[in-house]
């Protein structure tokens, strides 16, 4: 069942589910809402669904419920569900705590109910082979790497909950950050250290930078904002070429070997005869990667494959959030502003942790 | 004094925000129109409102308690128009004693003619539908004014730049992939304002009382050059002047889809379109969506070794402006002076490229 049907249900949950139900794989049993007009444009999808205000409202042992209501209330719901014997896959991010994060976590593994994340961009191609580039080394050692992502806000919120701290702890940072991190922890593990500064103002951040570095001496740079479109790209420098991902290209990636010309194209699978160079079909798009996320959950529920993103993983990119907003240090600087306005800004950022 | 700013998520809109708010001055009710437009000044915590700022009565309900009213909202022609008067009204239902507009000086055009203030006369034959869009709106609140209870002063910038400002972050991108252009040597004169230049004109219009019923010309102090503008942040990109192309005007031919949305967009022919039949207008939208344009170019052709030129009709026309727009009636009456320089407006926008990620090169 589907638990929220806000504008993350009708853009990427519906298409996929709706996918996935012609395949067979799943069927959408119910739809949980308290708004009867977010209810009625995802019923539009799921006319045979049964359409509830409240997740407390369904029989829940045996179902898988998906959690993509707003944060604030992903604990609850999780929380709910799992006492009730069903599995839950929990949109990003997992909660708006560390603590309340835990606290699902800790649910599931007593239960032994499972417990998934919607961390989905794991399961892009670009970002899979990514992970061999640095595990496996066919460019030799990674450096250094930077990130810039984000634009100009254009989700379309359906209230000012998303934007207001006392309801959403995190701006820019919790929303694309808890990806950017997320990948980053799944592909290089825990950073030595890091500085963290952004521009919040007793309010969240819409821009933010981090440093990075890691044991291995590598170290990264990650620009983030909602404000003013970025180079949406990811750099990695290796010790025999650069490596580029562009944001949400999930099969595309460009490769520069020294020495060699770049490579740029489309991530295809490899024929399965060994020896002979033999193009594959192109690996999953970003639609596809949001639906694979799905059949893999669907396929840990019935024990037929491992759970790739577990609750565990969700917890480890907030406990990094949480770390970067509690090391805080300080405002960017922001050189288009007076001095006594600076001074102002300063005093207020640090009167609002 | 409490202040309502309408199209606060703009450009204009952050930096009053940031000043007002930073600076103490003004309590700040930012006015938009969807939830996501709260993205950046949620750096703040501030008492934002959501509405159809084209509804008077939900723009009314906003404008609750607030002394004056910034409109800085901008929108397609017909949106600039319907806004001024939907601002005016609301601001007259909430008792607002103030409304201060940001009109633009190209009520006057790109390139206005030499001699052009505010006494010249505006016309509605301009060749961009938005001036046309503006002389429209001033005319609208000037009629409702008249007669309404709520001060209306008028200011006309034209080329604001500053952090966040497309002046800026288009010529830096465009001298970054190649694709510079200026219209002849780049003498004309770029008539600028710096956007904290604007916010002291805008701070001096909600206070000074014999401002009200008036129009301001707002610019900076200096005289300067498209070419002065470009070569500023070329230095600071660490790119040559040399490749920066010098070009003739260009012809531009508008897309037929776009004129007859100009056509439309008259107030003669709104009044006709409820008499028109559907199925005329259905059949209309069909023909339009299917109108194929005749091929702009020829394919045949060596690949290009550079991008060719970025230029719009707007620049183009601005880059042929002969005339420097006089500030002597906001000095004199408005008791405007900018308080920012050219050099230190520019110094300012290209510290907001760096932290926007631009190259610039440290000095």
């Amino acid at each position: 069942m589907l638990a929220g049907c806000g504008a993350v249900s009708r853009f990427f949950y519906a298409p996929a589910l709706t996918a996935l139900e012609a395949s067979g794989l799943l069927r959408v049993e119910a739809l949980a809402d308290p708004s009867p007009a977010s209810l009625a444009v995802l019923a539009a999808s799921f006319p045979r669904a049964r359409q509830t205000a409240r997740l407390e409202d369904n029989a829940l042992s045996g179902r898988l419920v998906i959690v993509a209501s707003p944060p604030k209330f992903h604990a609850a719901a999780a929380l709910h569900a799992l006492a009730n014997g069903a599995a839950v896959l929990c949109e990003k991010p997992m909660a708006n705590s560390v603590a309340e994060a835990e606290t699902m976590a800790a649910a599931a593994r007593e239960s032994g109910a499972l417990l998934a994340v919607g961390l989905y961009k794991r399961f892009f191609p670009a970002c899979e082979a990514l992970k061999g580039l640095i595990e496996q080394q066919p460019l030799g050692p990674l450096r250094f790497f930077t990130i810039a992502e984000g634009g100009k806000f254009g989700w379309q919120a359906a209230s000012d909950s998303f934007f207001r701290k006392s309801v959403t702890p995190g701006g820019v940072l919790l929303d694309i950050g808890v990806h950017v991190l997320d990948l980053l922890l799944w592909w290089l593990g825990e950073p030595d250290s890091l500085l963290y500064r952004d521009d919040a103002m007793g309010g969240q951040e819409a821009n933010c930078h981090l440093d990075l570095r890691y044991a291995d001496g590598v170290y990264g740079e990650v620009r983030l904002s909602r404000d003013w479109p970025t180079r949406n790209e990811y750099h990695f420098f290796f010790e025999r070429g650069v490596v580029r991902y562009k944001v949400n290209e999930a099969n595309h990636l460009e490769i520069h070997a020294d020495g060699m010309p770049i490579l740029s194209g489309t991530l295809h699978g490899m024929s399965p005869e060994p020896g002979r160079l033999q193009l594959g079909a192109p690996l999953r798009t970003n639609p596809q990667s949001f639906i694979e996320q799905l059949r893999n959950v669907a396929a840990a529920v019935h024990g037929r494959a491992p759970l790739r993103v577990p609750g565990e993983e969700g917890v480890r990119s907030l406990r990094l959030i949480e770390r970067c907003y509690a090391e805080r240090a300080g405002l960017l600087d922001m050189p288009w502003l007076t001095p006594a306005e600076t001074a102002a800004a300063e005093k207020t950022a640090s009167s609002n942790p | 004094m409490k202040i309502a700013l309408t199209g606060a998520s703009g450009f204009v809109g952050t930096r009053l925000l940031e000043q007002w708010r930073l600076g103490g001055t003004h309590e700040a009710v930012p006015v938009v129109r969807s939830y996501g437009s709260l993205a950046v000044m949620a750096r703040f915590e501030l008492p934002w409102a959501v509405c159809d700022i084209l509804d008077p009565a939900a723009l009314a309900k906003a404008f609750q308690g607030c002394d004056a009213v910034v409109h800085a909202a901008i929108g397609d022609p017909a949106q600039i128009v319907g806004m001024a008067e939907s601002v005016y009204r609301a601001a007259e239902a909430a008792r607002v004693r103030r409304v201060v507009v940001l009109s633009s000086a190209s009520v006057h055009g790109q390139a206005p003619p030499e001699g052009t203030d505010e006494n010249t006369p505006l016309h509605e034959r301009h060749a961009m539908v938005y001036n046309t869009a503006k002389v429209r709106a001033e005319a609208a609140l000037r009629r409702l004014s008249a007669t309404g209870s709520v001060e209306v002063v008028l200011l006309r910038p034209s080329v604001v730049y500053g952090p966040r400002s497309r002046w800026i972050a288009d010529a830096a991108r465009q001298l970054l992939d190649g694709s510079a252009c200026l219209i002849g040597d780049g003498g004309a004169i770029c008539n600028g304002i710096y956007v904290d230049n604007l916010v002291h004109a805008i701070e001096r219009a909600l206070t000074v009382p014999q401002a009200s019923g008036e129009a301001f010309l707002v610019g900076d102090a200096e005289h300067v050059t498209w070419h002065d503008f470009y070569r500023t942040l070329a230095d600071a990109l660490g790119v040559s002047m040399e490749t920066v192309r010098s070009i003739e005007p260009p012809v531009f031919r508008r897309p037929l889809k776009e004129r007859v949305g100009d056509w439309t967009a008259l107030p003669a022919t709104q009044k006709l379109l409820p008499f028109v039949p559907g199925k005329w207008k259905r059949l209309t939208k069909l023909l339009l969506a299917n109108w194929q344009e005749p091929p702009a170019e020829n394919a045949w052709t060596l690949p290009a070794e550079r991008p060719s030129c970025a230029v719009t009709e707007e620049m183009t026309l601005l880059q042929q402006c002969r005339w420097r727009l006089p500030i002597r009636k906001a000095r004199a009456l408005l008791g405007y002076a900018p308080p920012v320089s050219f050099a230190e407006g520019m110094r300012r926008s290209i510290g907001w490229l760096a932290f926007a990620g631009y190259p610039v090169i440290p000095r």
